[in-house]
């Protein structure tokens, strides 16, 4: 038995002597780092040492959650009866309709640890000045952003004695490159694996270069109907509220575009095939089982254009009298303890016909390139109504090509018109994640006919 | 704390020992107890604790950070020794300096009268229960979707430097929100809405919570069942301390943070259009807007949820004037950046955990009160719109052009707001469209509660942002997004 194996079920035992019937207990112990530059130089870097014990603990329809840091047996015991007592006095929620009670085996992931994470931290600062150097030579005149890396071993015990392990490791790589104030352009790399990082790093600060430079003059661009062409950043942002409202806990709470009444139906263009899918060797989302011990999978989200299902996990799988798609995680509103509720794990568009070229070729009527974006918000969820902010290149593209960089629009739209307008997607699938987008999204470039462009008035 | 004090003592004299030029600890014990609750039923309720140590350090002209919980002098070390690794790899071409500054040791804690333990776990669940059922009995299936939110937070604090500061902290944090749905004619509107401050279970009872947020959702359900498109273009628009006190903290408190105007957070929150201004001019130079704007930062005022008397790299609070009368006066620094300016920092560092490192953050920014009454701004107007509240905003990362879009808005007509409610109109103005517009701000004074988002990792400082009301003149509406 290991150290962990160990402090799990000595908690599991601790809370069934406080007659707390179901149990979940994760523990994930690991190493984070962050390396953040600007102005080409490295400004901070950072180690975390984190080993923390989540813990569910239910009673009837009673649950809560807890974290313990640094676990210990004491601490463990303490919090527990704490919990305990807590638990007694809520109230029962109709929320909550159990966990996986049913005993699982794990099938190994492969390709989502690598060892050499444990020593590159050693090389770590050298790649990111080279991947500077890379993109100052490439036109820029400053260069920012953040490169994370780390490795954790996550383990779950469950009271139905489900019992599972996996190691994972990282790294996510964002830069920026500015030619002057108002010229940038951004580069992303992340993966499991460190094989070719070096040349991924050189790629994206050369790729941000590119951008920044073709963003060089650019001009206010004028308010109107467009189509637009969202970079993979940018769909994985704006098309990530669709799929962030695949939990039907937000959409009781109003906090989705989506409804029952879509499923089954065409609510994006035929072209649009999405599925969850936790098993993606290089996925950042990629884990065996959730949090509950139910094992992962793919989950089939959109078809076609055809929504099949939301996500879900024991409790709203029962509510809705669908299949447990194993997408339990622990969820809370940004704000307040957390619950169980579904998540996303590794979301996957699949990728179309045409390259980058072929659909700027193609586009003869005005059309919109948007390179990333930031700031995503909402008039009304339910409805999708929403704005989000193109930032670095934004390019204006008329008769099949780059006309002229363009400045300070506004993409200003809903969800769903959006999902259904789409006219063309890329080849390329690419991985997203950064700070705009935190659900790790495999996503090519996608073109959205007819959107609203909005600029400030005064 | 104590032993987290004994280590943090222990990691400066270690840290110094090992050749890092400045090192600082701050050790971070917190509970946050919180509820949520949907149309009456708890959805889950939890109590978490938090104890851990962050460690800052430069050498070499590097900066390094470690953080952890496991509070023993063997995983101190460690850290420490690996953090002076990294900042030295860094080569850094232009060394890392901070601004020299009073060496202080001091405590401070945020007034509570009702500590969140003595209240028992049923009496604040009854409180989202009990709000519910005044929600319900007032608005039925006027608002069918109500999510409420309890939040409890406090922390105790020690930070220390190698240069001799040592500041002890209290801070107790409280705050309730709102996310409701209401309906009516042409579909529904909603609305987050957040009241906090520093304070403990008293600021229920005396912040007439129950009652602000049954007001609120009187306007949101007003909103959803009365408003009405119209066409309206070019107007004068009045609006609230809420509307007036976000435009304070996005379109001036985050350009004037000096890590974002230097470049600091580039790849993250972005840069800021000051960058521009500062380059052939000067603080107190630089025209922003009329002569009735004036807009302060101030950590200091008591209740504020960015409450605090010295901040996390033991600095003493001040209210920071970052515009006076229309002129740009002042940014926000903490140390490294009022090295840089050749300055003293004026506070403005913070970190919301012990895993993260203190940046530069607003605490508590508002539009200053004018002379105006509420009556005489309204009494100017031909045609406006008095816009209460607003819904969704956005703002470019150069913290230049903003959207706000209205939810609880009346036309104003011939010098009176009238019933007429507008819906969702849409302020897409740049910064310099909102300040240079500004002809009228009253007396009045509101501050709603706010999550300000920045750095990487995120994070969430909890802000007030607020304000008087302020006439902007001449307004063209922007577009919508229906």
């Amino acid at each position: 038995m290991t150290e962990t194996s160990d402090l799990l079920k000595f908690g599991i035992n601790v809370a069934q002597d406080e007659k707390i019937n179901e149990i979940l207990a994760q523990r994930t112990k690991g190493k984070g780092y962050q390396i953040r530059f600007s102005n080409s130089m490295i400004d901070n870097s950072k180690i975390w040492s984190n080993d923390n014990i989540e813990l569910f603990l239910a009673k009837g329809k009673k649950s809560t959650y807890l974290e313990i840091e640094a676990p210990t047996q004491a601490k463990i015991r303490s919090r527990i009866k704490d919990a305990s007592k807590f638990l007694e006095r809520l109230p029962e929620s109709f929320l909550y309709n159990g966990m996986e009670s049913n005993q699982h085996k794990y099938e190994k992931l492969d390709g989502i640890y690598d060892p050499k994470i444990l020593d590159f931290s050693d090389k770590a600062p050298e790649l990111v000045n080279a991947a500077i150097q890379t993109s100052l030579e490439s036109g820029a005149k400053k260069v920012a952003g953040v490169l994370y890396f780390g490795y954790s071993k996550t383990e779950l015990s469950t009271s139905y004695g489900n019992e599972g392990s996996f190691l994972g490791s990282y790294y996510r790589f964002t830069i920026r490159s500015f030619v002057d104030p108002d010229s940038s352009g951004q580069g992303l790399a992340c993966s499991r694996s460190l094989s070719g990082v070096e040349s991924e790093f050189l790629k994206a600060g050369n790729n941000a270069g590119e951008i920044a430079k073709m963003a060089n003059g650019g001009t206010q661009g004028s308010p109107g109907k467009y189509d637009v062409l969202m970079s993979p950043t940018v769909a994985a942002n704006v098309l990530g509220q669709v799929f962030d409202g695949l939990n039907p806990i937000k959409i009781m709470v109003g906090m989705s575009p989506l409804k029952y009444e879509h499923i089954g139906k065409q609510i994006a263009s035929e072209e649009f095939t999405v599925t969850d899918n936790a098993l993606l060797a290089e996925g950042l989302g990629s884990r065996p089982f959730d949090v509950e011990g139910t094992p992962k999978g793919k989950t089939p989200i959109f078809s076609e254009g055809i929504l099949k299902g939301l996500l879900q996990n024991t409790s709203t799988s029962k509510m809705d009298k669908v299949e447990n798609s194993g997408n339990s995680t622990f969820f809370d509103f940004g704000i307040g303890s957390k619950f169980l509720a579904p998540g996303p794990s590794n979301i996957a568009i699949n990728g179309g016909d045409y390259t980058l070229e072929e659909i700027i070729a193609e586009s003869k009527k005005p059309t919109i390139y948007i390179t990333s974006n930031w700031y995503t918000r909402f008039t009304n969820m339910t409805e999708g109504i929403f704005s989000t902010i193109p930032r670095d290149g934004m390019f204006l593209i008329e008769n099949g090509e780059i006309k002229e960089p363009v400045r300070r629009l506004r993409l200003s739209d809903n969800l769903l018109r959006i999902c259904s307008n789409i006219s063309a997607i890329g080849k390329n699938v690419k991985q997203i994640y950064w700070w705009e987008v935190q659900t790790p999204t495999f996503t090519p470039t996608i073109k959205v006919k007819d959107c609203t462009i909005t600029a400030a008035t005064q | 704390m104590k032993n987290g004090k004994d280590l943090a003592d222990f990691a400066i004299d270690y840290g110094a020992s090992r050749g890092a030029s400045y090192i600082e600890a701050r050790v971070v014990a917190s509970r946050n107890e919180s509820y949520a609750a949907r149309n009456g039923v708890i959805l889950g309720g939890g109590i978490t604790y938090s104890n851990g140590i962050a460690i800052r350090v430069l050498a070499n002209g590097g900066m390094g950070f470690c953080s952890t919980a496991s509070l023993t002098k063997t995983g101190i070390e460690n850290g420490i020794e690996e953090a002076i690794k990294l900042a030295k790899a860094s080569k850094r071409k232009i060394p890392i300096t901070f601004s020299e500054e009073e060496v202080v040791q001091t405590k401070w804690k945020s007034p509570v009268k009702i500590k969140f333990e003595e209240i028992s776990i049923e009496e604040k669940q009854n409180f989202l229960i009990d709000l519910d059922k005044v929600l319900n009995k007032e608005f039925r299936f006027k608002l069918p979707t109500r999510t409420l939110l309890l939040d409890l937070y406090s922390d105790q604090k020690y930070i220390v430097t190698n240069e001799g500061s040592k500041v002890e902290s209290e801070n107790s944090i409280i705050s309730a929100h709102t996310f409701n749905t209401a309906k009516g004619k042409a579909g529904g509107e909603q609305r987050m809405l957040s009241l906090g401050g520093t304070g403990g279970w008293e600021w229920i009872e005396e912040e007439n919570v129950v009652e602000r947020i049954l007001e609120d959702n009187i306007s949101l359900v007003k909103a959803a069942r009365n408003a009405i498109e119209k066409d309206i273009n070019q107007i004068d628009v009045v609006v609230s301390g809420e509307v007036a006190g976000i435009m304070a903290h996005e379109n001036v408190g985050h350009p004037s943070e000096a890590d974002r105007i230097l470049g600091r957070e580039g790849a993250q929150a972005g840069e800021s259009f000051y960058i521009d201004l500062l380059e052939n001019e000067r603080l107190g130079e630089i025209k922003m807007g009329s002569e009735q704007v004036t807009i302060i930062d101030d950590p200091t005022q008591k209740g504020n949820s960015g409450f605090y008397l010295y901040d996390d790299e033991c600095v003493k609070a001040r209210p920071r004037y970052l515009i006076k009368n229309g002129m740009l006066n002042e940014l926000f620094l903490n140390r490294e950046y009022a090295s840089r300016y050749n300055t003293q920092s004026n506070a403005a560092a913070r970190a919301v955990a012990y895993t993260r490192e203190p940046i530069i953050r607003m605490a508590n920014t508002y539009f200053a009160p004018g002379d105006f009454t509420f009556e005489e701004l309204i009494d100017d107007v031909k045609q406006g719109i008095y816009m209460k509240s607003f819904t969704e905003w956005n703002i470019d990362d150069r913290r230049f052009q903003s959207k706000y879009v209205g939810l609880e808005v009346y036309l104003i007509e011939n010098g009176e707001v009238t019933d007429t409610m507008i819906r969702r109109p849409v302020l897409e103005l740049t910064t310099y469209g909102i300040l240079g517009s500004v002809d009228g701000v009253s007396k009045d004074f509101s501050s709603p509660h706010g999550y300000c988002g920045k750095g990487e990792p995120q994070q969430a400082a909890p802000v007030w942002l607020g304000g008087p009301h302020v006439r902007l003149k001449n307004i063209k509406l922007g577009g919508g997004n229906k």
